[in-house]
């Protein structure tokens, strides 16, 4: 835990110089044209006109605070705009995560009790293609099957265009329509979630089948297998209470990592579907130079995956008690 | 292990659990699915809201701030000016203003509004509350806010519903002006005299917001205040896509009722060969041009400019790249704008060679001693063929044999507000949407010595001076339209600016939809379409 805050702040500083690299705020903001007093006083106004040093020992202070800043496009709070598309994002996170979770280990515990066979070797191509796969290529062509040439699901946003969204109560469309009782929001948003979380949900399980496979194979060949087996416990016990139990740490470790990449996945999963989270946000922010927005989600994400992986070090502890810190 | 036998159940059962999965749900959708084909070809009677899909995005809700089409084709539904244009037309007509004179000298308009108007927010639109506006927007000094405080000095209230403008110079356009959003009143409960704000109340238009979530969606209703003509649909939705390829399958698949900018012209060549969907296209005011940076080497040589002019082909970018969806353009007022006048294809032709190796001789050039040069562009800015348009003129330039052109981008915001103005970039491609619709917006900002510079063209002509101020002090349109010619010929004959294409509008929509008018202003008229 404590070699995420040196993690976090070298993250920050580089954010921090990156974004000032690449062109000027203010020229940003004002598009190039404005008169010259009026830059001078808005670069006072953010404290621009600071060296540079300072300017870093005021974002930090700044953070400290848990203050992100306003937008420089919008003047608005960061953290405000962050929440506002962060419940889109974590609502295809889990369902993505669960999706990726549920095949990577079906398919990882289903090649291994198969090794060398046929099935084996098509669920391992199935996991180095799908790890390979571009996500956007693989989304557009869910939406030709599903939405153009079947029909069945929408091309995209949160909830079909014609329907109104349920009442906010945790930014989770499905959920808040699960609260609220609201069973069209309810299945339009299920149905706008299925293929933006499949997409995504497909591309991060391969990694899970591979690693499920490598290490239930492993397990499979202990001693301990042999003795379940020969004590005449069923094959399913076996295999999911015996086996699986002993083969997930490292694939508890690997969901804690998948996470950054679950993120990543997102942006470019969230263009493709028109998903208004803050992979999108993101994208468009940094192409219109809005460095406190950037910075300020940058490290939003960076905050979230240590959370996730201090929630995975905890999780740990209890599904292997060996474990200390 | 395994038995064959659980493989194949296990198999079997994977599939039923697809195919009845699949078949409930196209079951449980088959109704919506219906209803849409239903209400396109008339059984059932149309809903009363109408669905708009775009990939543009709402920058800032405050006319003082904002600076972009998209946002300002919103302002002309939530909002109105003293004048307007008539859709479908560039004439203006009176707006929240039903009438106004001019003094003697040009110097002043002074404008009678109509009665009980009120804002959204239930604030009095008044002379005060105009007034009040002008003001705020020469206060906090923006990005637009030069549309206003280059021509007006003063604003006073004569009383309640007269107001009064006093021009720093007398300009022919100056009710053109007054039509755009920047000068669109706002009321003084909503929004703050010191700074920028997104209120969504305080507008008065045919439309007021009902909801907004950014870069989502934005809901407008009809306003019961206003003062025309009732909206055709009580309820007007727009969703904002994220890419061109999910805007077009979503129109395709019926989730929204219009697509409006921007499909890619790939897609609506496809959409028009279905022939299932309504594809409208009229020739836009936005226009695509290179800049020659004119007061630096190498190209403040005007026979480089002329080399480039004369070697270009238009033609070829519209056929090639954009599928005949632009239409080339030889001069920078606009076709179908008065006192057009193709003077690049007089002054060259089209994709002169000949001519092009002419100009780089007399300017010391020749196949063993080429003439090299970074041309610049944004890749994504303009749509995603801008790579594309550069590797045309690229193509183009370099078939004179004398010519070596490094293609080189940067995006957006680097390109137009670092590179733009330090002179980074020695040629480059732009666009131009006009904030007014006259001559002097497509003329003016490129090529006079005041403001030539702020769009990276840098040109310094006195002749070129002088007949743009005439021209834009002179009220007949005959009058100018003679100014406007020859300060085409002049522009064609230095080449500061080298007009490619300009665009078209299209908008796709189900043939259910009626009252889309592709108004040459870019504006669409929201209040004016319905469904059957």
């Amino acid at each position: 835990m404590l070699l995420a805050i040196p993690m976090i702040l070298i993250l920050l500083s580089i954010v921090f110089i990156v974004m000032r690299v690449t062109g000027d705020p203010i020229s940003a903001i004002l598009g190039g044209h404005a008169p010259r007093e009026y830059i001078e006083q808005l670069k006072e106004r953010l404290g621009l006109n600071k060296p540079l040093i300072y300017q870093y020992a005021d974002y930090l202070w700044q953070l400290l605070h848990f203050d992100l800043g306003k937008s420089l496009l919008y003047n608005r709070p960061v953290l405000t705009e962050i929440m506002e598309h962060f419940p889109a994002t974590l609502e295809l996170s889990i369902s993505a995560f669960i999706i990726s979770v549920l095949i990577g280990i079906f398919t990882g515990v289903y090649s291994a009790r198969n090794y060398n066979k046929p099935i084996d070797h098509a669920i391992r191509l199935y996991g180095i293609v799908t790890y390979a796969v571009f996500i956007p290529w693989m989304g557009i062509i869910l939406l030709l099957i599903f939405s153009v040439y079947l029909g069945w699901l929408p091309t995209g946003l949160r909830i079909e265009t014609f329907m109104e969204p349920p009442k906010n109560i945790t930014g989770l469309y499905v959920l808040d329509s699960i609260l609220t009782l609201n069973m069209p929001a309810l299945i339009s948003s299920i149905k706008c979630l299925i293929l933006p979380s499949v997409t995504l949900g497909v591309y991060l399980s391969g990694i899970f089948t591979r690693l499920t496979r490598t290490h239930m194979i492993e397990v499979l060949q202990t001693d301990f297998i042999r003795a379940a087996r020969s004590r005449g416990l069923s094959e399913r016990t076996v295999i999911y209470k015996h086996a699986l139990k002993n083969a997930f740490i490292p694939i508890l470790t690997m969901m804690g990592l998948q996470f950054a990449a679950l993120l990543a996945g997102a942006v470019l999963t969230e263009t493709t579907f028109s998903w208004p989270g803050l992979g999108t946000f993101l994208s468009s922010r940094v192409l219109s130079r809005d460095f406190t927005t950037v910075q300020g989600t940058i490290v939003f994400f960076a905050v979230l995956v240590v959370l996730v992986s201090l929630a995975v070090d905890i999780i740990y502890i209890t599904i292997d008690p060996r474990i200390r810190y | 292990m395994v038995s064959k036998m659980e493989m194949a159940l296990t198999s079997l059962l994977i599939i039923a659990i697809i195919i009845s999965g699949s078949g409930l749900y196209y079951i449980a959708d088959l109704g919506s699915r219906m209803t849409r084909l239903e209400e396109a070809i008339g059984i059932v009677t149309a809903p009363k809201h109408v669905i708009m899909g775009t990939t543009d995005k709402l920058s800032v809700l405050d006319p003082a701030k904002c600076y972009d089409f998209y946002t300002w084709e919103v302002f002309n539904n939530i909002g109105e000016g003293l004048m307007k244009y008539k859709p479908g037309t560039t004439e203006l007509e009176m707006g929240i203003a039903k009438s106004y004179n001019v003094s003697l000298d040009g110097l002043s308009y002074t404008f009678k509004l109509r009665s009980g108007l009120k804002f959204t927010d239930g604030g009095a639109l008044n002379a005060t509350a105009v007034k009040w506006s002008i003001d705020r927007v020469m206060r906090l000094n923006l990005e637009p806010a030069w549309l206003v405080s280059e021509f007006v000095d003063h604003v006073d209230v004569v009383d309640t519903l007269t107001v009064k403008f006093v021009l720093r110079k007398a300009v022919s356009y100056f009710i053109a002006l007054l039509a755009t959003p920047t000068s669109f009143p706002v009321s003084s409960k909503s929004f703050p005299a010191n700074e920028t704000a997104e209120p969504t109340v305080g507008h008065y238009g045919p439309y007021k917001i009902k909801n907004w979530v950014r870069d989502v969606e934005l809901n407008l209703e009809a306003n019961p205040d206003y003062y025309g003509t009732q909206p055709k649909t009580k309820e007007f939705g727009i969703k904002f896509f994220a890419d061109a390829s999910s805007l077009r399958l979503a129109v395709e698949t019926g989730e929204i009722d219009i697509a409006w900018k921007t499909l890619r012209p790939t897609d609506v060549l496809d959409l028009k060969a279905r022939g299932v969907l309504t594809v409208e296209e009229v020739p836009g005011p936005f226009i695509r041009y290179i800049v020659c940076r004119c007061n630096q080497t190498p190209f403040d040589n005007v026979l480089l400019r002329q080399a480039v002019a004369a070697a270009v082909d238009r033609e070829r970018i519209c056929t090639d790249v954009y599928k005949d969806t632009v239409e080339p353009l030889y001069t920078m007022i606009p076709i179908g704008m008065w006192s057009h006048n193709d003077t690049f294809l007089t002054e060259y032709g089209e994709h002169n060679i000949t001519k092009a190796r002419e100009f780089l001789i007399q300017a010391g050039y020749s196949e063993t001693n080429k003439f090299a040069f970074d041309l610049w562009y944004t890749p994504t800015h303009y749509g995603d063929l801008e790579a594309d348009v550069a590797a045309v003129i690229k193509d183009n330039l370099e078939e004179t044999g004398m010519m070596t052109v490094t293609l080189k981008s940067a995006e957006w915001r680097t390109y137009v507000s670092d590179y733009l103005m330090s002179g980074v970039m020695p040629i480059l491609l732009l666009g131009w949407y006009p904030d007014y619709i006259d001559p002097d917006d497509y003329t003016t900002v490129f090529l006079h010595s005041e403001w030539s510079p702020s769009n990276g063209v840098f040109y310094n002509n006195t002749q070129m001076d002088q007949l743009l101020e005439q021209a834009s002090v002179n009220v007949t349109v005959s009058g100018r339209t003679t100014l406007y010619n020859q300060v085409q010929m002049l522009m064609a004959k230095d080449a500061p600016v080298i007009p490619l294409f300009q665009g078209k509008l299209t908008a796709v929509f189900w043939p259910n939809v009626r009252g889309v008018v592709l108004d040459p202003t870019m504006i669409l008229r929201y209040s004016l379409i319905y469904k059957e």
